[in-house]
């Protein structure tokens, strides 16, 4: 799969966030939102998120080094899987 | 003697390191007041409390030189077998040996206070460690951060990351911080000394929760059991919120701001929720360190299912070794995934729940399923726990009542007291906030910021009621004040 850029990697997320975790598609979100502290999405959701980050960014993210912090914003996400991603191994 | 002692030796000296300038002379003098406080409870305790605390810190210089796996693993197997030892082998040792002198050696291993707290406050360092956070304390701050005074007991389980910039910090003492300490150890006091022990004892001392669970005729009526569940939620609630207001203030006396602990959980509309606001600094652990981590490594709705029951059977195991906590533990992660499938069922057929009556019956029903749930909590053997949820739900119980009518009329009171300023509170806040927008200025919303803002005046009147009324119902009837229930674990 081939990564997207950062903007379409953010709408993705986002998008994914709207109909898929919070499930009200009329939410209007940005990639500054705050979503974990706000109580948007629990740590139930967050497992989810951290799937979709890896498949959107390409990335392995150990979850060992992940704090619900870290997952608070989308943009705080896409630095997130910077920071300790590694690429995934092609299949 | 010896403990009155050690205890105004620690006072003197956390008054000592309150005024001191420098920040290091302030962190000795913490230290010192704290291990003085921590040493009342046993030497032997102390020994091991300063062992613990030197060995986790050399194992996250350790693993701060290279954050792997392994070396994380090290730091947890030594702290979990370190917890063990203490506090689950007496219990499964004296059960599973034959000989009777093990069984008598193991018995006489002493729990050292407190050590189900501080042992998480380690092993949450060598996390964050493993996960390169930006901590880097040095030997005294960590052994302060691991014994500091208000915590080191009963919590709540900080974090480094919260604490560390504090020990940094020199000032002296606010006069604000030490009237919003006050008040919460007002707070506190109140929540302990007179609500939570008139549920335990009852209005007469002998007619609460305790003597309700500790009958020798197990032949409850169905209703006697619901009161006996809700009854011993808010004396948990009472005990356990007391003591973290008390620990809160104590701190904030000295310019600490710790963690909150409870965030008025029996508000709370769904199980999930109640979870995120009942002993939050555990359930937060708990999330952050287990479940998270663990859910992730695969993908799946049943692993995540799973992942859910486990962690929350190890939130009843830390409690202590005993069939009925892990059984609470089951109880409270099936109540977590049953609101799961039924939020996925939900959106799966597009049902929409977002009516007041529903929200109140969510409400009512999650209130009932978690107190319910106090029952395997507080039984005091499983066979207890079980044949008191059979009573539930056999329809013909609920024409018995075994229970004296002045237990029922002291819970009802308290329960609904409680919801009733719980509510007032909550209207009464967001009035005051609605208010600062020019477009709500009505009368109504004009006397509710002032009811708010003076809110001390009309209800120290009451609380003085309250304690009237408890001089004059439970002192008379000498019963001994009930310690606090989590010191057990």
């Amino acid at each position: 799969m081939n990564p997207l850029d950062q903007n379409s990697q953010a709408n993705a997320l986002l998008d994914y966030i709207v109909r898929e975790v919070i499930g009200r598609p009329g939410i209007s979100l940005s990639a500054d939102s705050p979503l974990v502290s706000s109580g948007l999405i629990d740590s139930f959701a967050l497992v989810d998120l951290l799937a979709k980050l890896e498949d959107v960014t390409g990335m392995r993210i150990p979850a060992g080094k992940v704090q619900p912090k870290d997952m608070d914003t989308v943009n705080l996400m896409l630095l997130t899987a910077t920071r300790i991603g590694k690429p995934k191994k092609s299949s | 003697m010896i403990t009155a002692a050690a205890y105004l030796i620690s006072l003197l000296l956390v008054f000592a390191a309150a005024f001191q300038d420098r920040c290091r002379s302030r962190q000795v003098a913490m230290l010192a007041a704290s291990y003085v406080f921590y040493a009342t409870g046993g030497i032997g305790f102390l020994a091991v409390l300063v062992a613990s605390s030197c060995l986790n810190f050399a194992l996250g210089e350790y693993l701060r030189r290279k954050p792997d796996l392994k070396r994380l693993w090290i730091g947890i197997l030594f702290n979990v077998l370190l917890l063990s030892f203490f506090k689950y082998l007496p219990s499964f040792g004296s059960a599973a040996v034959s000989t009777s002198w093990t069984a008598d050696l193991l018995n006489r291993v002493a729990v050292p206070v407190g050590i189900s707290f501080w042992t998480l406050l380690a092993l949450s360092y060598l996390f964050d460690v493993y996960r390169e956070e930006e901590i880097n304390p040095s030997l005294l701050e960590f052994c302060l951060y691991m014994a500091f005074w208000p915590t080191v007991i009963m919590g709540p389980i900080c974090r480094l990351s919260t604490m560390l910039p504090q020990f940094q910090q020199v000032r002296g003492v606010a006069i604000e911080d030490v009237l919003a300490g006050a008040r919460r150890i007002g707070i506190g006091l109140l929540m302990k000394v007179v609500l939570s022990q008139l549920l335990a004892s009852g209005l007469s001392g002998i007619d609460g929760v305790a003597a309700g669970f500790d009958r020798e005729a197990q032949d409850w009526g169905g209703f006697d059991v619901w009161f006996l569940a809700v009854g011993f939620g808010f004396q948990l609630f009472f005990d356990f919120a007391a003591f973290s207001h008390i620990v809160i203030g104590a701190a904030r006396i000295f310019g600490f701001r710790l963690d909150e602990n409870f965030n008025s959980p029996y508000l709370s509309s769904t199980p999930s929720e109640f979870w995120t606001r009942w002993h939050m600094s555990l359930s937060f652990w708990i999330r952050d360190y287990v479940f998270i981590p663990m859910a992730a490594l695969r993908r799946g709705t049943l692993w995540r299912y799973f992942m859910l029951l486990f962690s929350m059977i190890l939130f009843g195991l830390w409690h202590g070794a005993k069939a009925t906590f892990i059984l609470w533990g089951a109880y409270s992660g099936a109540l977590l995934v049953l609101h799961r499938v039924s939020q996925q069922l939900q959106r799966r057929w597009g049902l929409n729940f977002s009516s007041r009556l529903a929200a109140t019956l969510s409400w009512a029903v999650s209130f009932l399923a978690v107190s319910l749930g106090w029952v395997f909590f507080r039984a005091n053997t499983l066979d207890q726990a079980l044949r008191m949820v059979q009573t539930v739900l056999a329809p013909v119980a609920y024409s018995r009542f075994v229970l004296p009518q002045s237990y029922y009329v002291l819970v009802s009171a308290l329960v609904i007291g409680y919801f009733a300023i719980e509510s007032i509170s909550k209207a009464l806040a967001s009035r005051s906030v609605l208010v600062s927008s020019p477009n709500t200025a009505t009368d109504f919303n004009a006397v509710s910021p002032f009811l708010w803002n003076a809110r001390w005046w009309w209800l120290s009147p009451m609380i003085g009621a309250l304690l009237l009324f408890h001089h004059f119902v439970v002192s008379t009837t000498n019963v001994d004040l009930t310690p606090f229930v989590y010191r057990l674990f």
